[in-house]
């Protein structure tokens, strides 16, 4: 990003192959929606590149993405507040992957969409600090920083958004089951 | 470590984040707390879960977009006289570097275009329907030529097949449909701008002008504003009139392209 931040624009190019998976996987089940995770994701690059300017060598690139994410999705979210997140499993299906959604077990297909609802049923603050912490590129620490909190608030609130979770997880299973 | 503490560090001990001393702490609580090693097997169970979600790639438009931005972004760091000599080559142009490029493209090839003497009435209907039909056209190929953008990857290519489609002296339609759409959809400023000037040898036909005419109002970089402006004026293209003068009143377009566009009205 140093290279970038002083005009070398082709390393941009490198960055967006070598980043923007896993960015985009994290917003896809922030928003629960593919085409707004890919929106938002657009966004996400577009604005390192305009504001390549500000970019500073402390802490890593990863975090600053998603920090940039972060604000990106609030903006997102602040545009369509009158549309809630409502989690289509069908929105987020395998489809440009037919072979590998062919492969899984129709009971894993099952177990994933109920784990999207479950995720859709989060706060989108929950679900924000719970999916940033299971981010393998980042340190709690920089979870907080993204966060803007301290690492024991960040630590408290992920673990509290995962307990969470699983309890709506139970409960979607049992509405199932009767 | 009581249970609450305990509850905390769950997480990072199952993805392998505590130190050691920490870990070996908590390890021996959830050994001894029945409570403690329930909730442990839940959470590590869900943790499993959570990132065991399948994840596919993004369509191919995000990649797309973002490598049209960084394109666009670098061409508006080059020199504008790195501009002006591309497009200088691109027209076989002459080499007065005292002139306004612009100028000097509707000069050199302008001239050499054989431009239709005016508009019959007759004609502006067809010429009308022509537009209409391009902009059908313009909508629903809109993803193709994103593909097709995609598949010529680097802004070189394009340009390659740009110009090689600009030397072609024949009216031939394909080429013509070539040069208009990447006009319209083309992320990089170079290739359209060079689009446009291989539009000039063909601006005799009303589906060129009115290609043009459908892509400036899509258009939002100064120089290729500026530019099919001056095309239209040169193609003496009557039509334009009213996006021109709507263009002129813009509070959001670049002052220069408000000043062309006052211009070629009075030139029209
Ligand atoms: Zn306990």
């Amino acid at each position: 990003m140093l290279a970038v931040r002083d005009g070398d624009l082709d390393s941009m190019g490198e960055l967006f192959e070598r980043h923007h998976g896993p960015l985009f996987g994290y917003l896809t089940k922030l928003t629960g929606n593919r085409a707004a995770a890919e929106d938002i994701s657009q966004v996400v690059f577009q604005r390192m590149l305009k504001y390549r300017h500000t970019y500073r060598d402390e802490g890593k690139f990863t975090a600053w993405m998603y920090h940039l994410g972060r604000r990106c999705a609030a903006d997102h979210f602040r545009k369509s507040s009158s549309a809630p997140v409502a989690v289509d499993p069908a929105d987020l299906a395998d489809h440009p992957d037919e072979a590998r959604s062919a492969d899984e077990s129709a009971v894993a297909r099952d177990d994933h969409a109920l784990l999207h609802r479950a995720l859709g049923r989060l706060d989108r603050d929950d679900r924000e600090v719970l999916l940033l912490s299971r981010l393998q590129e980042l340190s709690f620490a920089e979870v907080a920083g993204i966060l803007e909190c301290s690492v024991g608030a960040a630590r408290v609130r992920a673990h509290r958004a995962l307990k969470e979770l699983r309890d709506h997880y139970l409960q979607i299973q049992k509405e199932k089951h009767t | 470590m009581n249970c609450q503490s305990c509850s905390e560090k769950m997480a990072e001990l199952a993805d392998a984040r505590l130190d050691a001393d920490t870990a070996a702490q908590v390890r021996a609580h959830i050994g001894g707390c029945a409570e403690c090693s329930r909730e442990f097997g839940e959470i590590s169970r869900m943790l499993a879960a959570l990132d065991g979600l399948p994840q596919s790639p993004p369509s191919h438009r995000l990649r797309a977009k973002v490598m049209g931005q960084i394109e666009t972004e670098k061409l508006t760091l080059l020199d504008q006289a790195q501009f002006a000599s591309s497009i200088r080559s691109a027209a076989g142009g002459r080499p007065d570097g005292r002139m306004a490029w612009q100028r000097l493209v509707v000069r050199a090839i302008g001239v050499c275009a054989v431009l239709a003497a005016g508009f019959a009435l007759g004609e502006r209907t067809a010429t009308q329907r022509q537009l209409a039909d391009l902009r059908v056209r313009v909508d629903t190929m809109g993803q193709l030529v994103e593909q097709s953008v995609l598949q010529k990857r680097t802004a070189g290519d394009r340009l390659e097949t740009v110009l090689t489609a600009a030397r072609s002296q024949v009216p031939d339609e394909r080429v013509i449909d070539g040069l208009i759409n990447s006009l319209a959809f083309d992320p990089s400023v170079n290739v359209r701008l060079n689009a446009l000037s291989g539009l000039y040898r063909h601006s005799d036909q009303d589906v060129v002008r009115a290609g043009v005419l459908a892509c400036l109002p899509r258009e939002s970089n100064p120089l290729v504003q500026v530019s099919e402006i001056d095309f239209l004026v040169a193609a003496k293209a009557r039509e334009a009139a009213p996006e021109l003068r709507k263009l002129s009143l813009d509070e959001k377009a670049d002052a220069d392209v408000r000043d062309s566009a006052k211009r070629a009205i009075a030139l029209l």
